[in-house]
């Protein structure tokens, strides 16, 4: 409590970091509780990730890989720590950056920009594949069609194959995303809630896709959100944005999202918990998983003839948006409704070749 | 007192999109402390303009929102016990919106 | 599976039943939103099934929601050889709604097999007895020890009304495991529960205490099976605060209709049940309940009481999904009866359904002495790396602990996991002893094979 610093020194508890026992603690790991400073946690940080890549062999020397950029924090933060892993450890990658644009006025306008920034700071080329010109349809026409009601499938369903459409143009081997383990704890969650014994399996597997085209994998697996958001605050220089998509207040979502956070608060190692138990689950062998195979039309991975974008396609296209979503329900519409979406013209299902 | 506050991963949106704000907080009559305890509840009254429950739950702000004082993680200065002075910045960050 | 139709209640309807299992969604979602009292038209609604009487829950009149619900028990019961007439069976009775139900089914059971009984005239089928028991928690209750007085003595009034066939009521305290050497056992669960810091910890070790107050009292007793009040809504909460503690591998163990891993197997009946219909078969039938008894969860499992009861208010069906879900994961070895001549009483018919069963119980678990869990992979990993200096049945039990107990039971440093373990009671450690006995003989067997190579 001397002078000087004396101002910011005063606070009740200034403790030094467990690490380098010199500065002082500016934050608690949740996964260890250690308290330590912000130049130790950048290290323990990237180091932890590095760590992670290489016990997994997620890249090999020379590969060509595709980071998935929303403009978020997470894809924004795992650009800049990739970037500089592969500088630092001569990983031998060729990165870029790819983003999709679902078109979408005022949400995804704004977080492109950042896209761009982020582009010109790490120095990564960018590519940006849009709805329109995969599909024919920008989202702000499909909720124009079909309402706010089921919106979230068609761009769920469109942005991860769009991913993988832009990484297969742009001849990438992997595609990586920014997903935390905050996010996989959530998704374990909410497979457990409504049932879905085939994604629980598949959900906590940090690479996904081997046999497919494009093989993603998801560094920020054992990562907690709560780091990235450290690390997000402390370079300030890190471009960040975030709004909730103005087409999906996601209620449902929202319920899982917070439990994780109440969670966290309590125990922090839940979150890590809930991804042990979700690889350690006893899934019988005897589950059916889906067979691959590959869509007639557009020639993307489908354990059906046609996939699940080609189906939803061709609903709007023919102005039964309701088409390929959830049961049959949607094909036995009242006539008013389907003449009214009827006055939508087809269009044709964006190709792009694999 | 003066403070600086900063709003981010989509808190702004609750305050009319404003990121950055410089306020001067009134302490108690008689007292030159101000406590985060103290703050959140005046934030909540002069600086939150919607959906208050997406900032706070209870007393204290919403598991999820960080919340740094002067760059460090406010749990390591008492959470809502921590106390405030002059020029501190306090930036809260919401991790509850996608990312 | 109609077979049972006989033997059931008669409005009990049995195809309905059968598919239970496909459309249990729709189902139930159909008959919540049926269940607005009256009609536009002023005209009270009836009954989906018999189309009789009037509504009362779930799109039925009170007879057939009954019988429903005493249905799916049944179904349980024929459908797993839960029960079997040379049966001993403890039912635990918390007072709550849940076991108060189970309570009354078994004896309705038992009622009807001892109603043929004396109408049969060789009298060969012996009737199961059914004994219960009560495990007094006021340790830890908010209420004035005359109320839980109180409560204890309706509960034995409760059991002495189930006639004609008399059942014993057993009331043993939480605290009497613990009541080793000097000290006696209130002051000796205080000491021990001091020693576990976590709270969720604490609530999760009472419950494990309770389990084995359960299992001393049918052992005691000569009981030779535990019915348990589990139903769909504690299995629901169980299976997500098991994921939130790491424990997805062992989670499919505690689900199951029959559980053999205890000493004495572990069966349930009620496990197709949501919470709600069971609270309202007591109140449908005026089955009293003792709320002072009611213990409020802690910690997580607080936490993941209001996520559920968040979710299921959104959505009915949702605690049926979770089961259906965990449902789908892999049972274990214990997860049935395997013992020779158990399903010898079945009919034939269903015999073989039994008997045909592969028995892949080669695999040998192994189990955590505090929760029971089996144990996975990277436990077992773990395993190896603990040493202490101190003693070595200390080393031995901690070693075969899973990481949620390490974490939220066990005490870090070594004086007091030292001192926990001295309080720790002998069901808790005996169950190491056991298994590492077991350990020898294998390995002495293993050697043997070596010397005749």
């Amino acid at each position: 409590m001397e002078g000087g610093d004396a101002t910011r020194a005063r606070r009740a508890t200034v403790r030094l970091c467990s690490i380098c026992n010199q500065r002082k603690a500016a934050l608690k790991r949740p996964k260890t509780l250690e308290q330590i400073c912000r130049e130790c946690f950048y290290v323990v940080f990237e180091d932890e990730i590095h760590r992670t890549i290489v016990d997994n062999h997620l890249f090999k020397p020379g590969e060509r890989v595709a980071i998935g950029a929303s403009g978020g924090k997470d894809s924004t933060v795992l650009a800049y720590v990739l970037s500089e892993l592969n500088r630092r450890h001569n990983y031998g990658l060729d990165l870029f950056l790819l983003s999709v644009d679902e078109g979408i006025t005022g949400y995804r306008d704004d977080s492109l920009e950042t896209v761009k920034r982020n582009e010109i700071q790490y120095g990564l080329p960018l590519k940006i594949v849009s709805y329109k010109t995969l599909y024919g349809w920008t989202m702000d026409e499909i909720v124009k069609a079909i309402g706010l009601k089921n919106n979230c499938t068609f761009c769920g369903v469109f942005r991860r194959q769009a991913l993988d459409r832009g990484a297969a143009v742009m001849k990438a081997d992997k595609l990586v995303t920014g997903h935390n383990a905050d996010d996989m704890a959530e998704t374990i969650l909410l497979n457990i809630l409504r049932g879905d014994i085939a994604r629980l399996g598949r959900c906590t597997l940090i690479t996904t896709g081997e046999d497919g085209p494009i093989p993603r994998c998801k560094p920020f697996k054992y990562t907690y959100e709560k780091e990235i958001i450290y690390t997000y605050a402390y370079f300030k220089k890190l471009d960040y944005f975030s709004t909730e998509c103005i087409y999906s207040p996601n209620a449902y979502r929202g319920f899982a999202r917070e439990f994780i956070k109440d969670l966290e608060r309590i125990r922090p190692r839940a979150i890590l918990d809930i991804i042990r138990s979700g690889e350690n689950f006893r899934i019988s062998s005897s589950t059916k998983m889906p067979e691959q195979g590959t869509c007639e039309r557009c020639g993307y991975i489908s354990s059906q003839k046609l996939c699940k974008a080609c189906v939803l396609l061709d609903g709007l296209n023919r102005g039964l948006p309701k088409q390929g979503i959830g049961r049959t329900k949607g094909l036995n519409k009242s006539k008013d409704e389907e003449n009214k979406n009827s006055s939508f013209h087809s269009k044709p299902c964006g190709t792009l070749d694999i | 007192m003066h403070l600086t506050l900063e709003f981010g991963g989509g808190l702004e949106l609750l305050c009319k999109s404003v990121k950055i704000h410089e306020v001067d907080v009134d302490t108690k009559s008689g007292e030159d402390k101000l406590t985060m305890k103290d703050l959140l509840s005046w934030i909540q009254a002069n600086v939150i303009k919607e959906r208050p429950e997406m900032f706070m739950k209870g007393d204290s702000v919403r598991p999820g929102v960080l919340v740094l004082v002067n760059d460090c993680d406010w749990e390591l200065s008492g959470n809502l016990d921590t106390t405030l002075e002059e020029k501190d910045v306090v930036v809260f960050i919401s991790t509850l919106h996608g990312g | 599976m109609s077979s049972c139709g006989s033997a059931c209640q008669s409005h009990c309807s049995r195809s309905d039943e059968a598919q239970d299992s496909n459309e249990g969604d729709s189902r139930i979602s159909n008959l919540s939103i049926a269940s607005e009292p009256p009609k536009a038209d002023g005209l009270p609604a009836l009954c989906s099934k018999c189309g009789v009487s009037v509504r009362v829950y779930s799109g039925m009149c009170a007879d057939c929601f009954r019988a429903h619900i005493f249905g799916k028990f049944k179904l349980a019961v024929t459908n797993n050889a839960l029960i079997s007439p040379s049966d001993k069976l403890l039912v635990a009775f918390s007072g709550g709604p849940v076991s108060r139900v189970a309570l009354q089914f078994v004896h309705e059971l038992q009622y009807k097999a001892f109603n043929s009984w004396v109408a049969s005239k060789s009298q060969a089928l012996p009737v199961f007895g059914v004994g219960v028991a009560f495990i007094d928690e006021r340790v830890f209750s908010h209420h004035p020890s005359c109320e839980v007085d109180n409560a204890i003595e309706e509960i034995k009034l409760i059991v002495s009304e189930l006639t004609p066939v008399q059942k014993e009521l057993h009331i043993l305290s939480i605290e009497s495991l613990c009541s080793l050497g000097p000290n006696d056992g209130k002051s000796g669960l205080n000491h021990l529960l001091e020693t576990i810091s976590d709270s969720t910890g604490r609530d999760d070790f009472l419950h494990y205490l309770r389990m084995l107050s359960l299992q001393k009292i049918a052992l005691d007793f000569g009981y030779n099976k535990l019915v348990l009040g589990s139903c769909t809504s504690t299995i629901a909460r169980h299976i997500i605060s098991a994921t939130v503690k790491g424990q997805g591998y062992s989670l499919p163990a505690d689900l199951q209709y029959i559980d053999a891993r205890w000493e004495i197997p572990v069966v349930l009946p009620l496990r197709d049940c949501l919470g709600q219909e069971l609270s309202m078969v007591c109140h449908l039938d005026g089955l009293k309940t003792q709320k002072v008894l009611d213990r409020p969860h802690v910690g997580i499992n607080a936490l993941v009481s209001s996520f559920i009861a968040r979710l299921q208010h959104e959505n009915p069906s949702r605690e049926s999904t979770i089961l259906r879900t965990a449902e789908k994961l892999k049972p274990f070895h214990f997860n049935k009866f395997s013992k020779n001549g158990y399903h010898d009483f079945l009919p034939s018919r269903l015999r073989c359904k039994f008997q045909n069963v592969k028995d892949d119980s080669s695999t040998t678990e192994v189990l955590c002495p505090i929760c029971g869990s089996p144990l996975d992979e990277s436990d077992l990993q773990s395993l190896k790396t603990i040493q202490l200096k101190s003693q070595e049945s200390l080393n031995n039990f901690i070693s075969q602990c899973c990481q949620s107990c390490h974490f939220q039971i066990l005490p870090k440093n070594e004086v007091p996991l030292v001192h926990f373990y001295s309080l720790l009671p002998q069901s808790f450690t005996r169950r190491v002893e056991i298994s590492s006995l077991r350990d020898q003989i294998k390995d002495c067997l293993i050697s043997d094979d070596d010397d005749t190579s």
